[in-house]
């Protein structure tokens, strides 16, 4: 097709002279047209774009030739031959035309380009030189209507396509002011049927769709699964109700994202992820994953704000890798149930407990800052290994150490040679999504399991998971988890929040997070930011202080295959998860090498196992000694339940990592991510995305006013797990819930019910 | 005439104790502040009203709900929900708290706390229209005075 398209076009590569193109004064122009960032912005996302452009030219073609035909005596000006002109009218004509503009912003700039692709036959990439070189060159003014300053901000997403429906009018006039504050391009509905409407007549000019659960005319839900059905938009849920039944069901139904209304706008701000996401998710390239030192260099590398505001090399690359490395995952939309790990091109590892052990074993002794891959390798002396799997998994851990070294700082107690700032956590976090994500492409959840999990998602009858039962279970629990979350405003808190937001969409996690909600409400009241907190936590301030033993996580615990995640997860929650350690007393994992206080503790905590990690460390953060065994218990219960388990542990702990294992993704985030911060901040950014945090309005002032990012990523992370988790995009987030869920039921199960709600009751 | 001086005084002490004192506001607000710029001046006021209208036509739909032979909560509860995200959504956090608990009283099928709910769903939404009211007239004085 491109070749037919260059035949009929002849400038498929612009000539060389171009250079001498006189363009309008780039004295009038603030920012050199040509900087790096610009052109990055261009190539990256418009030409995702172009493929689908040309795809809709195609049909357009035999319409302009017809019309051309039509206006014989009109003449046709190609951009091209403008630029080349010497005539001062046709450059002028020609930079009226060229979006790479002096006065504009991306979102006009973009939709310039698109058009002129579409019109004109254009490639985007000759577009993109020939402007660039035409502005970069000029010298002479022009008559172009350049106003001097060049309002595009150096971000990548300006320019989204944003489609809003809310039946109150107030919320939406509010949204479209924030959205075009975020340079995104707004498009407001108050009514669904006319959006729908809108999306089927328009196809392809909108990116993504934010949409209110309660409306009158259609319920949002409804509107999200056709959107997702007819048109494959990512579509982000909306609504005042942050009751964890409520986010469950968006998620059940595919919603990419959830918040809660009063939204912020930094929560819109990082909307664009879930367009990129599922762009690169629908990418059924397989490339050879790159080499992990690269992917380490950058997630490392990056600040968070830098990460998910702006597309620079490391996220990109990393991210580039991520999606590499999920390759066997995506084999057709990503349908995880579909596809056998075994299709991946390489062999996957999965980090057993065992494996993991002796990972840490090694990281211990070579010192956390010494610990390379490759000497990593050597210590463990496992045949089969590479270094590269070593490397991803190192990776992770780090992330689960940065999580719990931020959320030690918090509390004070526990040993935050871990911390990393706030956004690194979020970078990180951000980072582990995919890293998630591509571990549980990779396979390392047993495709069945997953399949199931998602089957029990969607409401199918799975038949076969024991612990489909849990949701029913769990959705009791949810409202008291989102409770217990808003309550949790310490530092600490902010992991209740967490554990309960992450309990909230996954049923299990609910059980879960009950337990470590009662471990984390008592860890709360240690820090008592927010004095919300329920009497439990007085309690459970003393489990907090315990250093993490070892952790028996589970098997059952989210023992997620994923390498990094279940380390990363056990890791996550900060703090807690050196208490937490005594967790898995029972379970075969026993990960005694958490230990409390020490820099060892993180690795150890890396170490409670994969997938228990997860589970554990979830707790682990939340609960104090108390609760531990309580979580233990419930660990254990997981362990029983076998395969399911695993597949949920896994599923938690991919999900995870960056955010509490097993829990809830934000959970560890925050934890992470916040310990700088105080504990709301922590709870509210991921919290809120979850859609846990119930009150809005009394957390921003602590939410992370600081680092608006970082909430964001934290939650996107969860939410993006569960995106990359499912076998479909959207249901990903499911996934992990499901998943999480169902380890959490088991464990509920043997938690007292007053436990459990007291955990959550404000 | 007043001076800008003290017009601006009275402004700011008139918004702190708006967020302060009596929690009338909250953060929520602020946000607000912070959206209107060049592009468009007036977005506060312009959302206030839209709020205002919102909420008028939504308290006379709970008070006709509520009037019924048998009450349809489910209905109420929808209203209540929308006005509680409104509400949020401009940071009326009194109206947004007796929201909550007229929400509360909708899933018990308590006519008479839901009753009681609206008439403090009312009372306290009036109270926040009065203030924002003179929240935007201390601010045109403002504005004429030259400030």
């Amino acid at each position: 097709m491109q070749i037919e398209q260059a035949a009929s076009f002849p400038y498929r590569k612009p000539p060389t002279e171009s250079t001498s193109a006189h363009f309008p004064d780039k004295n009038t122009v603030t920012e050199p047209l040509r900087d790096d960032s610009r052109e990055k912005f261009y190539e990256r996302y418009i030409q995702k774009r172009e493929g689908k452009l040309r795809e809709e030219w195609g049909s357009k073609r035999a319409e302009k030739e017809a019309k051309m035909k039509a206006n014989e005596g009109q003449i046709f000006r190609h951009p091209i031959d403008l630029l080349q002109s010497e005539d001062e009218e046709d450059l002028s004509e020609f930079a009226k035309q060229i979006p790479i503009g002096h006065d504009r912003n991306y979102a006009s700039i973009i939709q310039t380009m698109e058009k002129m692709i579409m019109e004109n036959d254009l490639y985007m990439e000759d577009l993109l030189e020939l402007s660039l070189e035409a502005l970069g060159t000029s010298t002479t003014g022009n008559g172009s209507s350049c106003k001097g300053e060049v309002v595009v901000p150096d971000q990548f997403p300006a320019g989204l396509r944003v489609l809003v429906v809310d039946d109150d009018i107030t919320c939406l006039k509010i949204l479209e002011q924030m959205l075009r504050r975020c340079m995104y391009h707004v498009t407001t509905c108050s009514q669904a049927t006319v959006a729908l409407n809108l999306l089927r007549e328009k196809k392809g000019c909108f990116d993504v769709v934010l949409s209110d659960v309660h409306m009158p005319d259609m319920d949002g839900f409804r509107l999200l699964e056709l959107v997702g059905l007819e048109m494959d938009l990512p579509v982000i849920m909306m609504s005042a109700d942050g009751s964890t039944s409520a986010v469950m069901r968006g998620i059940s139904h595919g919603a990419c994202d959830y918040l809660i209304k009063p939204i912020r706008e930094e929560e819109l701000k990082n909307i664009w992820q879930h367009v990129v996401r599922k762009k690169w998710n629908e990418n059924k390239e397989h490339e050879h994953s790159g080499s992990l030192d690269d992917n380490d260099r950058h997630k490392r590398g990056s600040d968070d704000a830098e990460y998910a505001s702006s597309i620079n090399e490391g996220a990109e690359g990393f991210l580039k890798t991520q999606k590499k490395r999920r390759d066997a995952k995506e084999e057709d939309d990503g349908e995880l149930e579909n596809d056998d790990p075994s299709a991946a091109k390489k062999p996957r590892v999965v980090w057993s407990v065992e494996l993991h052990q002796q990972f840490v074993s090694a990281v211990n002794q070579l010192g956390i800052d010494k610990a390379v891959p490759k000497r990593i390798l050597e210590l463990m002396n496992v045949p089969g290994l590479t270094r590269e799997n070593v490397a991803s998994h190192l990776q992770k851990f780090r992330l689960y150490l940065k999580r719990l070294s931020g959320v030690a700082q918090q509390q004070g107690g526990i040993p935050t040679s871990y911390c990393g700032p706030v956004e690194q956590n979020a970078k990180l976090g951000s980072l582990g999504r995919f890293d998630i994500q591509a571990l549980a492409a990779s396979g390392q959840i047993p495709p069945q399991t997953l399949a199931a999990l998602h089957a029990e998602l969607l409401g199918r009858p799975t038949g076969n998971l024991p612990l489909m039962r849990c949701p029913s279970n769990i959705s009791k629990q949810f409202p008291q988890t989102v409770i217990t979350a808003e309550d949790v405003h310490s530092g600490l808190g902010a992991w209740p929040s967490n554990a309960l937001s992450a309990v909230g969409p996954s049923s299990n996690l609910g059980g879960l997070v009950a337990q470590s909600g009662n471990i984390l409400t008592g860890m709360l009241h240690h820090q008592p930011q927010q004095p919300r907190q329920q009497q439990q936590q007085k309690q459970k301030q003393s489990m907090l202080q315990e250093p993490s033993r070892s952790i028996n996580v589970q098997p059952s615990c989210l023992v997620v295959p994923s390498q990094s995640s279940a380390s990363f997860l056990a890791g996550k929650s900060p703090a807690a998860v050196n208490q937490n350690c005594s967790f898995n007393r029972s379970s075969a994992i026993d990960y005694s090498l958490l230990s409390p206080q020490s820099n060892n503790s993180s690795s150890g905590v890396g170490q409670l196992s994969n997938g228990n990690l997860k589970m554990t460390s979830v707790l682990n953060g939340y609960a104090g000694p108390a609760s531990i065994s309580q979580s233990v218990s419930s660990c254990s219960m997981n362990a029983d339940n076998g395969g399911d388990r695993q597949l949920q542990n896994s599923a938690l702990a991919s999900s995870a990592p960056r955010q509490l294992p097993g829990l809830a993704p934000n959970m560890c985030n925050i934890q992470g991510s916040y310990s700088t911060k105080s504990g709301q901040v922590l709870d509210q950014g991921p919290l809120r995305n979850l859609g846990f945090v119930g009150k809005g309005t009394s957390i921003p002032s602590r939410f992370a006013v600081d680092e608006p990012e970082s909430p964001m990523s934290n939650l996107n992370y969860g939410k993006i797990y569960g995106e990359n988790y499912g076998s479909k995009v959207k249901q990903e987030p499911s996934m992990d819930f499901i998943e999480n869920a169902k380890v959490g039921i088991p464990i509920l199960q043997n938690l007292s019910p007053n436990d459990l709600m007291s955990v959550f009751s404000e | 005439m007043e001076g800008v001086l003290q017009l601006q005084s009275q402004l700011a002490d008139y918004t702190t104790s708006l967020y302060n004192e009596k929690e009338f506001l909250d953060e929520q607000f602020t946000q607000l502040q912070q959206l209107q710029d060049e592009s468009n001046p007036e977005f506060v006021v312009e959302v206030v009203s839209l709020f205002f209208e919102d909420s008028e036509r939504l308290l006379n739909e709970l008070t006709k709900a509520l009037d019924q032979q048998s009450v349809d909560f489910k209905k109420v509860d929808a209203h209540v929900h929308q006005f509680k995200g409104s509400s949020s959504s401009i940071g009326a956090q009194r109206v947004q708290n007796a929201c909550i608990s007229f929400r509360n009283n909708c899933d018990q099928q308590n006519i008479e706390g839901c009753l009681e709910s609206l008439q403090q769903v009312k009372h306290e939404y009036s109270l926040v229209k009065n203030k924002l009211e003179t929240l935007f007239k201390l601010e045109q004085r403002l504005l004429k005075a030259g400030g």
